[in-house]
């Protein structure tokens, strides 16, 4: 058991090798992988129907910004975390406050961001 | 003349008086001489003819006739009126003397006059009485006259001696200075006794000068304005003009007479003439330019040295033509007409730029400033022409116009947008390149810049007087490094680095600047692309380092054993490898399908085109595409060598694609096909391959992925949506 056992988790990330290790990743914290997408249009979709209690979002997906899905669920007052292989600079400034995960990652920084997220 | 005291004294004889008496008038007219007797008591007693005729009048004789005299009036030589009883017959009857040679002046009735000389002599008795007296006279006035000419002369002389205007004066055969004027001692300031009996050379100041003039009278030249100079008594020095000529008497050098002329004020004049005239003489050979004087028609009076060296022609060449005859034929309507209206008054003076030749035919350029001197009545005198030759200056004028012309050329052929201003920053050249930069055609005149309009490079407005040139002109300096924005009139913006530079002259005075604009929008896209380009770079580094991590992850978590699991995971890295490989030789662009499936399976399969077919349409795909075809394709091949028909020798495979357009993009489809390899069997459970495949096509790719375990061989057929991109 972890602290985040029960966690149902939106996973966003365009790259399937990637998306696999989050993936594994996460259940082995406990948690739920509730839907994992690839692309900005299907993401947007399930990002505003989908209960969910925190969504991992890939700034760039195949070329296109992941924000309109982060506010979104903003607006859904569901939490949520970036992951990036860019920089801090990735990130607009309205949603600088956010936690962000830089890629690549160990599993210690992806739980130390997701309680980041969550405490919010 | 007679001499009436000669009469012989004889007192026996009858005495003179009665002897006289008893004479006739016919005895006494033959006395050649005007004669008549008066009796003691002065009253006439007897006269001849020649008397009566100088009396002009026949006297009364005896007592109550005339006394004394006969004549009508008498007066003293002086001209007083002289009394009958005052007369020489008077008083020398009344002193019992004899009178000489008295003089008086007889007037005749008729008003004529004469100057009589009397002789009287007193006529006495054997006793020594007084009988009376004689007086024998003539008429001397012609005699008188001339004395008194000779009188008058001498006294004319004199005055004219000494009172002349002029210096005057008379040198002994020594040198002894005899007489001199007042005006010879008043021009040297001495006294009579001062100048007059010392030696003349004592007042000369040249030595040689005056044993000259000596020398000269001497041997009987004469001397005409000899010029001489003279010591004053004030020490001044005067100068003189010696007139003179020597007097000989009996062949003998015995004096000389000398006017001396005071021409110090002359000579003064004279030499400030004769150095104003140097002066100009000397300015006019001297002058470096040209200067001709010419009649009426243009005939050469007097030129210089520098005008004959300039037209490459002698004085007596030049001196016998007129100035048309060396002009260029061009040139002679202009100047002759020019010259003749100044000649006729009509111009004070004219400037001319004229082409003239030499003797050799090489031609000259000329600047003509002619004038005129006239006579205080106007008239024409003759013309003034100074000249200068300006083939030189007009040939450089010729240059720098030529050399500017190449320079705009060179301008207007630049890439670079480049516009000149004076030095009040008004435009004055602009080229094409300016125009294209600016959107605008300027106009010559604007200030400070060729642009619509300026911003500085954070976007805010920058007037044109602020604007780099401006500032480059107002502090006079060039201005580097910095940039702005020009926004034309259409609205678009050109991001530019000028270059203001000021310009100067040969004496440093600013006369204006120079501009390049810079057109730096591809250097700044080029920044900002190679942003993006490191911001990519790092994004894929990570991207492809978590990928890594997760086909570590993956691949240790299913594996075997540790050996299996590391050749599996350095499969995969190495056709990650590939794939970037093949991409950044593509650029990361677009990249041919064909390509990037040999790259991916041969290094894996090997090169046998017996039994390895891979063909399909001609099909760029994007980097995501390439990479999960990448992963795809690798994972298949390497589950053929493994297990499928790569493991033997007999099996084969074919990789074939198509593309089929759809309404908008379309669908790529590619069939991997397996055969004559071992009898294939659905393995126990899905496998890190097959799962990584299906994620690849169907997650990321967002197509159909379908994979059959059938036992003649493995067939994998796979569909997904691409870009239409043919090559």
């Amino acid at each position: 058991m972890t602290a985040f056992s029960g966690i149902s988790v939106l996973l966003v990330e365009d790259e399937s090798a990637i998306a696999m290790l989050i993936e594994e990743m996460l259940e082995d914290l406990g948690c739920t992988v509730v839907d994992s997408v690839a692309q900005l249009a299907k993401a947007l979709q399930v990002a505003k129907v989908l209960e969910v209690d925190l969504a991992i979002l890939d700034v760039n997906l195949a070329g296109e910004r992941v924000f309109p899905v982060a506010q979104v669920l903003r607006e859904r007052h569901i939490p949520f975390l970036f992951s990036t292989g860019y920089g801090a600079s990735g990130v607009p400034g309205e949603f600088a406050d956010c936690p962000v995960l830089h890629k690549p990652f160990a599993q210690k920084d992806l739980q130390l961001q997701m309680a980041a997220a969550l405490k919010r | 003349m007679l001499k009436a005291d000669e009469f012989p004294v004889d007192t026996c004889q009858p005495s003179e008086y009665d002897s006289l008496l008893a004479m006739g008038t016919r005895s006494l007219d033959a006395i050649p001489g005007a004669i008549y007797l008066c009796d003691r008591d002065g009253w006439l007693v007897r006269f001849n003819s020649e008397a009566a005729t100088l009396w002009g009048r026949t006297p009364v004789l005896g007592e109550q006739g005339d006394r004394f005299c006969g004549s009508y009036r008498l007066y003293t030589t002086s001209g007083m009126p002289l009394a009958v009883d005052e007369c020489p017959m008077a008083s020398t009857l009344s002193a019992g003397l004899c009178a000489r040679n008295q003089e008086v002046l007889i007037e005749r009735p008729d008003g004529s006059r004469f100057v009589a000389l009397m002789s009287i002599r007193t006529l006495r008795d054997g006793h020594g009485h007084i009988q009376g007296a004689i007086n024998c006279f003539q008429d001397v006035s012609a005699h008188h006259a001339l004395a008194e000419e000779l009188r008058r002369k001498s006294a004319d002389l004199e005055d004219f001696f000494e009172n002349s205007a002029v210096g005057l004066h008379i040198v002994s055969g020594e040198g002894v200075i005899l007489r001199a004027n007042k005006a010879e001692l008043s021009l040297l300031g001495y006294s009579a006794e001062e100048y007059i009996g010392r030696h003349i050379t004592e007042f000369h100041v040249d030595e040689p000068v005056i044993g000259d003039i000596l020398n000269k009278l001497g041997s009987g030249d004469c001397l005409n304005s000899y010029p001489a100079r003279l010591r004053a008594k004030d020490g001044s020095i005067k100068h003189v003009a010696i007139t003179s000529n020597g007097r000989f008497e009996e062949g003998k050098f015995f004096n000389t007479r000398c006017f001396t002329i005071d021409v110090t004020r002359v000579y003064h004049a004279e030499t400030e003439r004769q150095e104003s005239d140097d002066r100009l003489a000397a300015t006019y050979e001297a002058a470096t330019i040209g200067i001709a004087e010419a009649g009426e028609g243009g005939r050469l009076l007097r030129v210089n040295d520098a005008l004959c060296n300039m037209l490459g022609r002698t004085r007596e060449q030049l001196l016998a033509m007129t100035f048309l005859d060396y002009t260029h034929p061009d040139s002679v309507e202009q100047d002759a007409a020019l010259y003749a209206r100044q000649v006729a008054g009509e111009l004070d003076h004219y400037v001319l730029r004229k082409r003239a030749v030499k003797p050799d035919g090489q031609a000259l350029y000329l600047d003509v400033y002619s004038s005129s001197v006239r006579a205080p009545d106007g008239r024409f005198r003759y013309g003034v022409r100074v000249v200068q030759d300006v083939t030189l200056t007009r040939e450089m004028e010729n240059r720098i116009r030529g050399s500017e012309r190449h320079m705009r050329n060179l301008l207007e052929a630049l890439p670079a947008a480049v516009y000149t201003t004076d030095a009040e920053g008004r435009i004055t050249f602009y080229n094409r390149a300016a125009v294209e930069l600016s959107g605008r055609t300027p106009q010559l005149g604007d200030l400070w810049c060729v642009t619509w309009k300026l911003f500085n490079t954070d976007g805010t407005y920058l007037p044109h007087d602020q604007c780099p040139m401006a500032v480059a002109l107002k502090e006079n300096r060039p201005i580097r490094g910095v940039e702005a924005i020009a926004e034309r009139p259409d609205g678009t913006r050109v991001p530019f680095a000028p270059y203001p530079t000021p310009l100067h002259d040969a004496d440093g005075n600013l006369i204006g600047a120079i501009n390049m604009l810079m057109d730096i929008s591809e250097r700044k896209q080029a920044q900002e692309r190679q942003k993006t380009l490191i911001d990519e770079l790092n994004h894929r580094v990570k991207n492809t380092l978590a990928t890594v991590q997760s086909l570590a992850a993956q691949t240790a978590r299913n594996a075997q054993d540790a050996r299996e699991g590391y050749t599996r995971f350095e499969a995969r890295l190495l056709a990650l490898s590939r794939a970037h490989d093949l991409l950044t030789k593509q650029h990361w662009g677009l990249t041919p399908l064909s390509a990037l499936a040999h790259d991916v399976l041969m290094p894996v399969l090997g090169q046998e085109p017996e039994r390895i077919l891979i063909a399909g349409d001609a099909i760029r795909v994007d980097t995501r595409v390439a990479l999960n075809l990448t992963m795809t394709l690798n994972e298949l091949a390497i589950n053929a060598l493994k297990y499928g028909a790569m493991s033997t020798e007999t099996g084969t495979l074919s990789v074939r694609w198509s593309i089929q357009a759809q309404s908008s993009g379309a669908l790529l489809t590619v069939d991997w096909r397996e055969q004559n390899g071992p009898s294939v069997a659905t393995p126990e459970r899905e496998g890190l391959g097959s799962r990584l495949m299906k994620r690849c096509i169907e997650r990321d790719l967002g197509g159909s992925f379908e994979l059959d375990f059938a036992p003649e061989g493995v067939r994998c057929c796979f569909s997904f949506r691409v870009a239409e991109a043919k090559p």
